[in-house]
């Protein structure tokens, strides 16, 4: 939208943004902001919500007791850290109760990544060095640049856990490189899938991107491309450095990351592979993050409950 | 089951440190309020931590309007 289109009122609190004021309450917001502000947030609290039964599911294949507790305890960090999505919305009037368990499986927010299954030890670490990196370069860019007071104070925790959990993650994908075999090459199959997983994640790229109101009213600072590209940056040199191929190189001319595949493109979902020779449109992938994956109805299940004496699930009633 | 409120999470990781707020937790009473302050905010290893009930607060600024804690 044009600065001409613009509600004054919206102007004005642009304006008050760009000269550096911090919103704290919901007077302080208009319709456009307080939207823009609560739509990520669903996505940020279902993301955190869905990786803990993915990865509490794939702790079942840890090689020591330590690497499972390690697994465990970032189940433990994911929950608190959807916890505090949701609370931040729950004070701007959104039912926190009607999130977690109110909601029917297809109706959860997160990306096509958690939708499927990690179904041994190398599928879990790339998912810490993958997922948990695109989460870190997404939310790290809001906890800098965030006009909202209170998720810029929220951030300092999860940000700091995140770290933690790349950590493990490449620290594990850097082992089970170095230990070759088998290991190497589920490690290898791994990233096969899930290179191409976490580029989507970042969503649509900026020549299709519709004007949205998250940058104007600074609730981030950095668009998709260049949120993709500070992906790479630290997973491409990841990868190369311990002797993984990913379809994405280094372009010393143009100084960026090229995706050296058909980017997007269909998948499969059982076999776990990108059908490189049949390209998608962007409509046609959000079309199939709707339609969610395979692990959608158990994941929402295993954190909703089977419906017992003190199962919260809400929407079967 | 009573209803759950909103209880504010304050702690500080050593001596020399402000108490600064750290997060909120949905608790039905104080106890429960205790434990999941404490399980859930683990980032550090806190030297004091304590829970305050919302409706405690007496605002003084923002016109003695609560203000949005928010996390």
């Amino acid at each position: 939208m044009s600065e001409k289109q613009r509600d004054p009122i919206a102007q004005a609190l642009i304006d008050r943004i760009n000269d550096g004021f911090m919103v704290a309450s919901e007077e302080d917001m208009t319709p456009g902001y307080k939207g823009a502000l609560l739509t990520p947030r669903t996505v940020q609290g279902d993301t955190e919500l869905m990786s803990a039964p993915a990865y509490y599911l794939a702790a079942r294949d840890a090689p020591t007791i330590d690497s499972r507790i390690a697994v465990t305890a970032i189940v433990h960090d994911e929950l608190g850290h959807a916890n505090i999505a949701y609370r931040i919305m729950e004070d701007l009037g959104v039912d926190k109760r009607h999130l977690v368990y109110g909601r029917q499986p297809h109706e959860f927010k997160h990306p096509y990544g958690f939708d499927q299954p990690l179904e041994n030890w190398a599928e879990m670490v790339v998912a810490n060095g993958f997922f948990d990196r695109a989460g870190i370069t997404l939310l790290g860019d809001v906890h800098e640049h965030t006009s909202y007071g209170p998720l810029k104070r929220a951030l300092v925790k999860v940000d700091r856990e995140e770290i933690l959990h790349l950590r493990h993650g490449e620290s594990w994908m850097k082992r089970l490189a170095k230990a070759g075999g088998e290991a190497g090459e589920a490690l290898q199959r791994a990233v096969d899938w899930m290179f191409v997983m976490t580029l989507e994640w970042f969503g649509l790229p900026d020549d299709l991107k519709r004007h949205g109101g998250q940058l104007d009213y600074r609730l981030k600072g950095k668009t998709n491309d260049q949120l993709r590209q500070t992906w790479m940056a630290a997973t491409v040199p990841l990868c190369e450095g311990i002797g993984i191929d990913v379809p994405a190189h280094w372009d010393a001319d143009n100084e960026e990351y090229v995706i050296d595949c058909t980017f997007p493109c269909r998948y499969d979902p059982g076999e776990k592979r990108w059908l490189h020779d049949e390209p998608l449109t962007w409509e046609q992938v959000f079309e199939r993050w709707k339609k969610r994956g395979p692990m959608n109805e158990r994941y929402v299940e295993m954190v909703q409950g089977n419906g017992g004496l003190f199962g919260g699930r809400q929407w079967q009633a | 089951m009573a209803d759950a409120q909103v209880y504010e999470v304050f702690a500080r990781k050593d001596h020399t440190e402000a108490l600064k707020h750290v997060g909120s937790v949905n608790a039905a009473d104080d106890d429960l309020a205790k434990a999941y302050a404490w399980t859930m905010y683990d980032e550090e290893n806190w030297v004091e931590m304590c829970v305050v009930p919302r409706g405690a607060f007496i605002p003084i600024t923002h016109d003695g309007a609560l203000p949005l804690w928010g996390n």
